[in-house]
């Protein structure tokens, strides 16, 4: 079995069956932030609670990227999810090719493979077109 | 405060000059510039040299090549705002009263940068360019949302881009001497859509350098000096912040300052070099440095109110789409292209009568933050 692990700890975990974002909520100003951060960053309080964001959002705006960038071979699609606790998520984007993007449409959260590293799969969050995330 | 002036500046032509290393390219700059000013290497106090894919102590090798050893020299990264974070240090070090004359110097080569043929990744490490994040896709981004949200089209956009080919045409320092097509532009192959090609900025190579002195040591040089009015920088802030991408707060904030700065007010600026390394960002800045009001800014590029001839002409050295942005050099040549042209001697590109002239920066990305930073500058006769 391939080993998969995440591009960055602490970013994302399995909730009941169903992978989720984990940010913070600031318990002081009530601001939300992803990562989650050792200090609220809007009113400097220590006092922020662990919370598993939305796994729903809409796509704010997006990009096709046509030449090769880090880990990506071209083409591939990165954009901005807006989630319903008024952040903004910058994502890889996918299942682009099956649905046309367009800002202001639905998105759905996956946890998936990114890239390969060696012998063991780097795993990450990705968000795709609602209907075809659900279906895959 | 002290009254600062610039009394020479030097540039290198930009292009792409694999063959030449990054002291050269600088130290040819510092020459002309001190040649420019008429001063001895000698007499010069201290030194910024700006610089992001050099390595370590660029300066030192650049000023090398100058005759200028032993003072105080301070190398300066900010990315794009490079350059000029290092005239806000040059002027600061002046105006302070610390010292009455020294030299700032940007320098990049791109050709022979890691970056070269990529890209521009931000730092190692960065979450946002873990996951595919790059300078282009910023704006691409900021692009698509303007278009969508606003009802921007793609030929308004690629208006800028034929602007500024046009006015590179005029300037014997720009990478690029070719006039360019809306077709052309459009049609350029995608880079991160709506990107195309040639509505980028180059890869270049190349310098440019500036000497600054307290207006009362100007005057031994120079019946006329150019002053530096204003000289704001910042960082950006938290993007959870950030309203709305398509528009610039750091920049905003930034020339509302440097405004507040110079007592004078953006109706009296006749001429602007900004940062257009995307030509959708001309637009953008057209609003954010108060040339006129949201969704003005489409009739300012397609009535020709900054084209040279124009009411108020905006990157007439062919900016950055053009003349070519060598990063951490940008800030400094934007520098002398105003000297140049509130002096009169911007030959073809000259703008008739200009008296202010301002030049603005923005760059850097980085994950949660609007951007790395912006700095403007305003400079009168």
């Amino acid at each position: 079995m391939i080993a998969k692990i995440p591009f960055r700890e602490g970013l994302f975990e399995e909730v009941s069956g169903r992978w989720v974002l984990v940010g913070c909520r600031c318990e002081a100003c009530g601001k939300t932030f992803f990562p989650k951060k050792e200090v609220c960053l809007n009113c400097f309080s220590r006092d922020l609670k662990r919370i598993n964001l939305s796994r729903q959002g809409k796509l704010y705006s997006f990009t096709i990227v046509h030449m090769p960038s880090g880990h990506f071979e071209p083409p591939y699609a990165i954009g901005w999810i807006e989630l319903p606790e008024g952040i903004r998520i910058f994502s890889q984007l996918r299942h682009w090719q099956e649905q046309p993007l367009k800002i202001g449409m639905d998105m759905e959260l996956t946890i998936e493979k990114l890239w390969n590293e060696g012998e063991q799969e780097v795993i990450g969050y990705t968000f795709g077109p609602s209907g075809v995330v659900k279906a895959v | 405060m002290k009254e600062v002036a610039v009394i020479g500046v030097g540039s290198t032509i930009f292009g792409k000059f694999p063959e030449r290393a990054t002291y050269e390219l600088g130290g040819e700059a510092v020459r002309a510039a001190l040649q420019d000013a008429g001063v001895n290497p000698k007499d010069i106090q201290f030194a910024y040299c700006a610089n992001l894919y050099g390595g370590m102590v660029v300066g030192q090798a650049v000023l090398r090549e100058a005759g200028i050893t032993g003072i105080e020299l301070t190398n300066i990264e900010n990315a794009c705002a490079g350059g000029a974070t290092a005239i806000r240090k040059g002027w600061w070090d002046i105006a302070s009263g610390l010292y009455d004359i020294g030299i700032v110097v940007g320098v990049e080569s791109m050709t022979t940068s890691p970056v070269a043929g990529k890209l521009i990744p931000p730092a190692k490490g960065d979450i946002s360019g873990e996951l595919g994040m790059n300078t282009v896709a910023k704006f691409a981004l900021a692009q698509r949302r303007y278009m969508d949200v606003y009802g921007i089209s793609l030929e308004q956009i690629a208006k800028v881009s034929v602007k500024n080919h046009h006015n590179g045409c005029l300037n014997p320092y720009s990478q690029y001497q070719k006039e360019l097509t809306i077709e052309e532009i459009i049609n350029s192959r995608a880079i991160c859509e709506p990107i195309t090609l040639l509505q980028c900025c180059p890869a270049t190579d190349g310098a440019a350098a500036a000497i600054l002195v307290s207006r009362r040591l100007a005057k031994k040089y120079t019946g006329k000096p150019i002053i530096i009015a204003a000289s704001t920088l910042k960082s950006g802030d938290y993007s959870y912040r950030w309203k709305d991408i398509t528009f610039s707060d750091m920049t905003y904030k930034c020339a509302k300052e440097a405004y507040e700065m110079a007592g004078l007010g953006p109706e009296e600026i006749d001429v602007c070099e900004l940062h257009d390394a995307f030509a959708v960002n001309e637009l953008q800045h057209y609003v954010e440095l108060g040339f006129c009001q949201r969704g003005e800014e489409v009739r300012l590029i397609e009535e020709g109110m900054t084209e040279i001839g124009g009411k108020l002409p905006v990157n007439p050295s062919g900016g950055l789409l053009s003349k070519g942005h060598p990063i951490s050099a940008t800030g400094v040549a934007q520098v002398a292209e105003l000297v140049w042209q509130l002096r009169g001697q911007a030959g073809k590109r000259q703008v008739a009568n200009a008296k202010v002239g301002l030049a603005h920066v923005l760059g850097g990305e980085v994950a949660d933050l609007e951007s790395g930073a912006v700095a403007v500058h305003i400079l009168k006769k």
